[in-house]
């Protein structure tokens, strides 16, 4: 089922990295940003795997499991691997489907090919995020 | 009055040995004697200048004095109009540029300034050995030998004022064919020819504009776009008076620009051909020319210091300094003049102060003349009490007046101690990075400040007994005064919760 | 000693937060930045202090503290002032040297530029600040 119009931007938009972009670069991330869907039980991410996007849930529900405990539990609006998409860590942690599960999936490659064309939204990224590291924004998840 | 053929100190053992004779030699030997420190000044050249002997070669200066300024030259704040004089504490011996310009133009010419710099010595009596050249150091223990022309000198306190003169040539193939911006010769010389110049910088620029109008075609070449004063507000970059070439590039005119990097010089018949790479894309072109000069600086002339154990970094190969311009990594070596600019400071906003200029390397030396006197050989300038209720108008009188800050700013302060046992004391002009640092005596300084827009303001560091100082910026004010009720108010409530320890 | 011209991009070559860039580039960044020395025990970034600017180590060692705290050593290759700029707030720690520090030194007001005329620097230096994120969350859960 694709996206519904709008569907991508707001749940981008739940996403504290891309906080206070403009709307252009908001726009040239949606037309990078696809969507995945997964069955029950099947494995989003793995743990130790290398980091190479950011999802969020649309539709569904997952567990986040590390080694065989479970973590958390995550709906829609919900994301995970925002730091992910940056860096290309790791995954600390496995994140599985529960029941068959939607997701928009921003891969760092397209992410990126973006920063390198579209500086304004990077250094909003950086800004963003050394906000964080001095303690201004919210602490994040994963 | 002394005669230049006089030699004064013979090779011996001297306390402190000063070497040049440029600006940095000579403030610094006129302090050394003001404070009673037996010194030898040595110098190779033949007569006292440095490098103002020799250049600039086509145009006046870049720094200014104003004969006809807003305050009289007798004021302390003339200072700051007055860029080129040295410094002294005799009336008769300040302010000696201005005596030698007939009001034409605020920027001294050449042989003015260099006439400024003997006038100084004959008229402070300053002596130096010239025609001595330094060769060579080593150390024998504690001291050190210099090693000159004329024999060697025993030494615990070296001062090395020798610039940052030597031509400096990058070693890509095919700059040992030609010129460096020291061997310009005679304008008419070039006239017709197609001219290249390695460089984009003052000394590329004040070749282009004094050749301007002899060359066929000037072509300006160097990796990165010229940087202009104009455009980053302040004295870095390529200064106002040689923006003649960049209007006559826009106009098409007969100068070009190009961003690239060089890769070799061929020669080429009787001229050259210069292979390079251009910065953007990375394209190959080649120019030719009758002419190349490679006006790629200057480096310090340390000869062996490095094997000493002095450490220098940078293309212009500096020596690694303290904030009192001592050698990072051998004490008792210091250093004046020009090489000063390799002191930081604190460098706000990416601005650095004026230490590579006269007017700030001035200042430069006395500070620190005056801590090698109470470093190396006791000597202690006395540091007046203060009456608490005078300390907010002392500081406020000096934001407002105070040559060393509006000439080093950011970079000088004034300090006043806030020693409970011994109340407030004047400690005088001390460096901004040294202060904020030290974690010492309770102490209260102020200094002139400028940021990215331009906006001047004093700055106060209040430094509580043994931690680091706080910085506090006060406003600014449009006629540049901070003797007002604002700035009192401000000033006296930051230092109440200080001064209060201090008051006897 | 003294790094020569192309010793210095040499050096440049050699650090991750440059590692993207073509030797022209190289050129461009080392023409654009100005070597600097600082002796020990010299405070380069000041907590509190306005004016802050952009450091990049050739070659020494500086601590970062926070309140007279050691929180991390950054040597050759690590940067630091960026968070502060970008910000447009004095910062929050101090970062002193413990040994003879070279640096690259380009000033506050120019760093924006810089990061957009060099994309594949704001990259890596976007990476570090996420792997700072990182490390700073984890010191808090």
């Amino acid at each position: 089922m694709p996206p519904k119009p709008g569907e991508v931007t707001s749940a981008l938009a739940r996403v504290p990295l891309f906080d206070g972009i403009s709307e252009e670069s908001m726009e040239r991330l949606v037309a990078v940003t696809g969507e995945l869907e997964f069955e029950a039980d099947q494995f989003i991410v793995i743990q130790g795997q290398v980091g190479t996007g950011l999802y969020v849930i649309l539709d569904g529900a997952a567990r986040v499991v590390r080694g065989s405990d479970e973590l958390a539990r995550l709906g829609p609006n919900d994301f995970f691997g925002e730091l992910s998409v940056i860096d290309q860590q790791p995954r600390n942690a496995s994140v599985q489907a529960i029941e068959p599960t939607r997701c928009l999936a921003l891969a760092s490659w397209d992410l990126l090919d973006l920063l390198e064309s579209d500086p304004k939204l990077a250094l909003n990224l950086i800004r963003g995020l050394a906000a964080r590291v001095r303690g201004q924004g919210e602490l994040h998840r994963h | 009055m002394p005669e230049r053929t006089d030699r004064p100190f013979p090779p011996g053992d001297y306390p402190v040995v000063v070497v040049g004779s440029g600006p940095g030699g000579l403030q610094t030997s006129y302090y050394l004697d003001r404070l009673g420190i037996d010194h030898a000044v040595i110098s190779a050249d033949p007569s006292p200048g440095g490098m103002f002997r020799h250049f600039p070669f086509f145009q006046r200066l870049l720094s200014w004095t104003k004969p006809y300024g807003p305050v009289p030259r007798d004021d302390r704040f003339y200072e700051w109009y007055d860029w080129n004089s040295l410094l002294a504490e005799e009336p008769e011996n300040k302010a000696i540029m201005p005596e030698l310009m007939d009001g034409s133009s605020s920027f001294p010419s050449r042989p003015e300034m260099e006439r400024n710099l003997a006038t100084y010595v004959e008229r402070t009596g300053l002596r130096v050995r010239y025609g001595c050249t330094w060769e060579g150091t080593r150390r024998d223990g504690d001291r050190f030998v210099l090693q000159t022309s004329d024999g060697e000198y025993h030494c615990q306190v070296a001062i090395f004022a020798v610039g940052v003169a030597q031509p400096f040539k990058p070693d890509t193939p095919g700059f040992e064919h030609v010129a460096h911006y020291v061997d310009t010769r005679t304008p008419d010389t070039y006239a017709g020819k197609r001219l290249f110049i390695a460089g984009k910088e003052n000394s590329a620029f004040e070749l282009a504009t004094g050749l301007l109008q002899w060359a066929q075609r000037i072509v300006l070449c160097s990796p990165r776009p010229a940087k202009l004063s104009v455009n980053t507000h302040s004295l870095l970059g390529v200064r106002a008076r040689y923006i003649q070439p960049v209007e006559d590039r826009i106009l098409g005119g007969g100068v070009f620009m190009l961003d690239a990097s060089i890769n070799r010089i061929d020669r080429l018949g009787s001229g050259f051909r210069i292979l390079c790479s251009r910065s953007e894309g990375g394209a190959e072109l080649a120019v030719d020319a009758d002419e190349v000069i490679a006006a790629t600086g200057f480096v310090c002339p340390l000869r062996d210091l490095a094997d000493i154990g002095v450490s220098m970094f940078g293309r212009s190969q500096l020596p690694s300094m303290t904030n009192y311009w001592e050698s990072a990594t051998v004490p008792g070596v210091y250093f004046a003049g020009t090489i000063g600019q390799g002191v930081s400071g604190m460098k706000k906003y990416g601005l650095p102060a004026n230490s590579g200029a006269v007017h700030g390397a001035r200042y430069n030396a006395r500070t620190m003349v005056y801590h090698v006197a109470r470093k190396h050989f006791n000597v202690d300038l006395p540091m007046p009490a203060v009456e608490p209720a005078r300390l907010v108008d002392m500081l406020l009188e000096e934001a407002t007046r105070a040559p060393e800050l509006w000439n080093q700013k950011s970079y000088l302060a004034r300090s006043f101690l806030l020693d409970p046992s011994t109340g407030i004391l004047d400690e005088g002009i001390v460096p901004l990075a040294d202060f904020v640092d030290t974690e010492g005596l309770a102490a209260v300084a102020i200094a002139v400040e400028t940021d990215d827009t331009g906006d001047i303001h004093p700055a106060v560091y209040v430094r509580e007994q043994g931690r680091p100082a706080v910085e506090t910026l006060l406003s600014s004010q449009s006629l540049h005064d901070f003797r007002t009720a604002e700035h009192r108010a401000q000033l006296s409530s930051l230092l109440s919760g200080v001064t209060a320890g201090a008051a006897k | 000693m003294a790094l020569s011209p192309q010793e210095l991009v040499d050096t440049l070559a050699g650090l991750s937060l440059f590692a993207d860039l073509s030797r022209p580039q190289l050129e461009q960044v080392a023409h654009k930045m100005t070597e600097e020395s600082y002796p020990v025990g010299q405070r380069i970034l000041r907590q509190g202090f306005t004016g802050t600017g952009f450091y990049v180590i050739l070659d020494g060692e500086v601590v970062v503290k926070i309140d007279g705290d050691e929180r991390a050593r950054l040597q050759k290759g690590d940067f630091f002032g960026e968070m502060s700029i970008l910000l447009g707030e004095p910062p929050v720690a101090d970062v002193v040297t413990t040994r003879q520090l070279h640096v690259l030194h380009l000033g506050g007001p120019e760093l924006e530029g810089f990061l957009r005329d060099h994309p594949p620097v704001m990259y890596r230096m976007l990476k570090t600040v996420a792997l700072r994120l990182r490390n700073a969350s984890r010191l808090r859960s």
